[in-house]
């Protein structure tokens, strides 16, 4: 009951939110919720089934093509509902996921992993040079038709659309970990030869989960399509791809809803530091590394893991060693962001312009301040945090530890 | 026709030595560790870039040296830092992490060398050729490359053929647990294996980039062809590595030469205009696709004979 209760309230968050965030935001929340569906998507298959796919972004890339071919034949006079227009997108993941999932699940592993992210680089490659199917490299776009009393011309209509869509398919998804045929995919995770002398047919199974996981990234990329009204062939890009992996993995691949609280933050975060920075793909693979090494189970499974202490009501005593550790944890984290702009801007192509042969280095400008290359306090405010942050790590890794376990240590 | 065959087979084998060199490396360390290092590719990146940094400083030859050693070195370092603590978590957390590092060193580069090919080019004292087939010159530097990847592979055979240390390695690679048993270092071996696979892959690199481009995407688009080959080759077998490399060297070199369309084809057995009026992927050249071209194989491997041409039955 208590869960319901939550469910129904982050509901009404995801309905109510647009009509107090700011315009431009309207479109961004849209771009969360698809990202956060392709996650679950991608998650169906490598958190639950335990295939890693290194190449989910050919799926999604081919349900927006096929919504966008949809949405063109409706322009043309074709009758389609605008808000089915997804359907295809779901249809065309389900027909591709089928045909690449029947030759990648022939191994399993890190065979599978190479073999997804070849298939995907096969798609990218052809992909520009096949304008029927994906307008070459200018893309295919189109317009959103009017339906009924709506004409899907503002962000909120699309959003709520999609709001729609993504809901749906995150029950459907849901409720798929709860029949039998879901729980065979965790077996799968667990131990697949065990599953095999239990009678099931594994490659079967596993070709049904990969067919149902590229379906609904599929799903995912048509209602992109719908939002951007445009595609073109760079959607299938390896790096696209790895964003999902990303999203997965630091929202925690352990719990359900996991990767959409990545899929959340990433997002987020993305849009509101492109401004700032040209650094955040690095900056995103720190993250995912850090979350590897020392948060395994992501962001979802370390929120999942406060449970214990919150109910046994011994969670006052963690207090005191978060606090510390964030000393260091913010000490690093300034250390590499300093290092890292500075670097950026003293090596980008704009800096290389500015100096005069035998001239003077000049300051290059961040958060405020001018940084001369060659001044010491340029290079001992990234250097001296970072002693500071890294004699602090173990300290405050112990001091968590202890909160934690008390016997132990 | 003859004389296309003839450059075309030379080309595609010095390309597939090259090849070998990256994947001789990324194929030891599967068998050793049972994880395929996403990130091995990148090697070959790094070892490009470090070359033609160092080229411009010191000389070619310094970079051939220098570069590799810095590459291994960073092989070591992820080895050491960030493969072995997540080893706990799995095979899948130490894949997962060998997959963001490629997308960080990607990120680095770019913030180092910019987001487009830097002008790596062969030394002029080296831009001759040695001898000259159907009245084209043939260039000199292509069988450097083709010689260098021989004599690295004669040394890797060698190496793990006839030293007590080569004996550690292989016994590493078949039985982890029994060689650490028997009292060897296998954690040592591991990281050992790592930067030297690290090193081949950079060697790969300083001399190859020179002579292809050297661009921030490398990292990817040779990983894809890397993966190719170990997966056609079978993960953890030397001689099928080998042969794959040759393989898809010579597929890349010749495939580049055909201008004809699954069309085309279809016209030998009276189809030819049905074809044609379907257009898209059958009448796509195979010249214009030959990088897509090593996929294509590995699925009808896959199709074929799922294990790999030297692969044991998973």
């Amino acid at each position: 009951v208590k869960r319901i209760g939550s469910l129904a309230l982050l509901l009404a968050i995801l309905v109510l939110l647009p009509l107090f965030a700011p315009g431009s935001w309207v479109l961004v929340l849209s771009k969360v919720l698809i990202a956060a569906l392709f996650a679950l998507a991608f998650n169906l298959l490598s958190g639950q089934a335990g295939m890693l796919s290194f190449g989910h972004a050919a799926y999604y890339a081919v349900g927006a093509f096929a919504t966008l071919h949809l949405m063109l034949a409706a322009e043309h006079g074709w009758k389609v509902a605008t808000p089915l227009l997804p359907a295809a997108g779901a249809l065309a993941g389900l027909v591709v996921g089928a045909l690449c999932g029947v030759f990648a699940t022939l191994r399993s592993g890190v065979y599978f992993s190479m073999i997804t992210l070849a298939i995907a680089e096969l798609f990218y490659s052809l992909a520009p040079n096949l304008s029927g199917a994906f307008g070459g490299e200018a893309g295919l776009s189109s317009m959103r038709m009017p339906w009924l009393a709506l004409d899907f011309s503002s962000d909120a209509q699309v959003y709520y659309l999609i709001l729609a869509w993504s809901v749906g398919a995150t029950a459907g998804l849901y409720f798929f970990t709860l029949t039998p045929f879901g729980r065979l995919t965790l077996a799968l995770r667990e131990n697949e030869q065990r599953v095999r002398f239990l009678g099931y047919d594994t490659y079967r199974t596993k070709i049904v989960i990969f067919t149902l996981s590229a379906m609904v990234a599929g799903l995912a990329g048509g209602l992109l399509a719908v939002a951007e009204e445009s595609a073109n062939y760079v959607l299938f890009e390896t790096d696209a791809s790895a964003s999902v992996v990303l999203y997965a993995f630091v929202g925690g691949a352990g719990v359900f809803l996991g990767p959409a609280l990545g899929a959340l933050l990433l997002t987020v975060l993305s849009y509101a530091v492109s401004d700032v920075t040209t650094m955040l793909p690095f900056y995103q693979g720190v993250v995912f590394i850090l979350v590897m090494v020392f948060a395994p189970s992501g962001i979802g499974g370390v929120i999942a893991s406060h449970g214990a202490p919150v109910r046994g009501g011994w969670w006052p005593r963690l207090i005191a060693p978060y606090l510390f550790s964030l000393i260091p944890a913010a000490a690093l984290t300034f250390s590499l962001i300093v290092a890292i702009e500075l670097l950026q801007r003293f090596f980008s192509l704009a800096y290389a312009d500015q100096l005069i042969a035998g001239g003077a280095y000049p300051p290059v400008q961040f958060a405020g301040r001018a940084w001369y290359p060659f001044s010491a306090v340029t290079w001992l405010a990234p250097i001296g945090s970072a002693v500071l942050g890294i004699a602090l790590l173990r300290p405050s890794i112990r001091f968590v530890c202890r909160a934690w376990d008390p016997e132990a240590l | 026709m003859l004389e296309f065959v003839v450059i075309s087979t030379l080309n595609g084998l010095i390309f597939g030595m090259l090849l070998f060199m990256v994947s001789s490396g990324l194929t030891l360390v599967f068998g050793m560790m049972g994880i395929v290092n996403f990130a091995h590719a990148s090697f070959y990146m790094l070892g490009a870039y470090f070359g033609y940094a160092i080229t411009k400083h010191f000389g070619f030859w310094w970079g051939l040296v220098v570069g590799p050693l810095a590459v291994a070195l960073i092989g070591v370092a992820i080895e050491r830092f960030l493969l072995r603590p997540v080893a706990r978590f799995g095979h899948a957390h130490q894949i997962l992490v060998t997959f963001g590092s490629v997308f960080i060193i990607r990120e680095l580069v770019m913030l180092f060398f910019g987001r487009f090919s830097v002008p790596y080019q062969i030394p002029q004292s080296l831009h001759f050729s040695l001898f000259s087939i159907f009245g084209t010159a043939y260039p000199f530097y292509r069988l450097l490359m083709g010689g260098v990847s021989i004599v690295m592979f004669g040394l890797l055979f060698a190496l793990l053929r006839w030293t007590r240390t080569g004996i550690v390695v292989r016994a590493a690679v078949h039985l982890p647990e029994m060689a650490e048993a028997l009292g060897h270092n296998v954690p040592l071996v591991f990281t050992l294996v790592f930067g030297v696979g690290a090193w081949l892959a950079g060697v790969a690199g300083a001399l190859g980039g020179a002579f292809f481009t050297t661009a921030p995407n490398l990292g990817l688009e040779l990983g894809v062809i890397v993966f190719v080959i170990v997966v056609v080759g079978g993960l953890g077998s030397l001689p099928g590595a080998f042969i794959a490399s040759l393989l898809i060297g010579l597929i890349n070199s010749f495939s580049v030469g055909f201008d004809v369309s699954l069309a085309d084809a279809a016209a030998l057995i009276g189809l030819g205009s049905w074809a044609q009026a379907i257009g898209g992927l059958m009448i796509l050249k195979l010249s214009s696709v030959a990088g897509s071209m090593p996929i294509v194989i590995m699925l009808i491997v896959l199709l074929l004979r799922p294990a790999g041409l030297m692969g044991e039955r998973s």
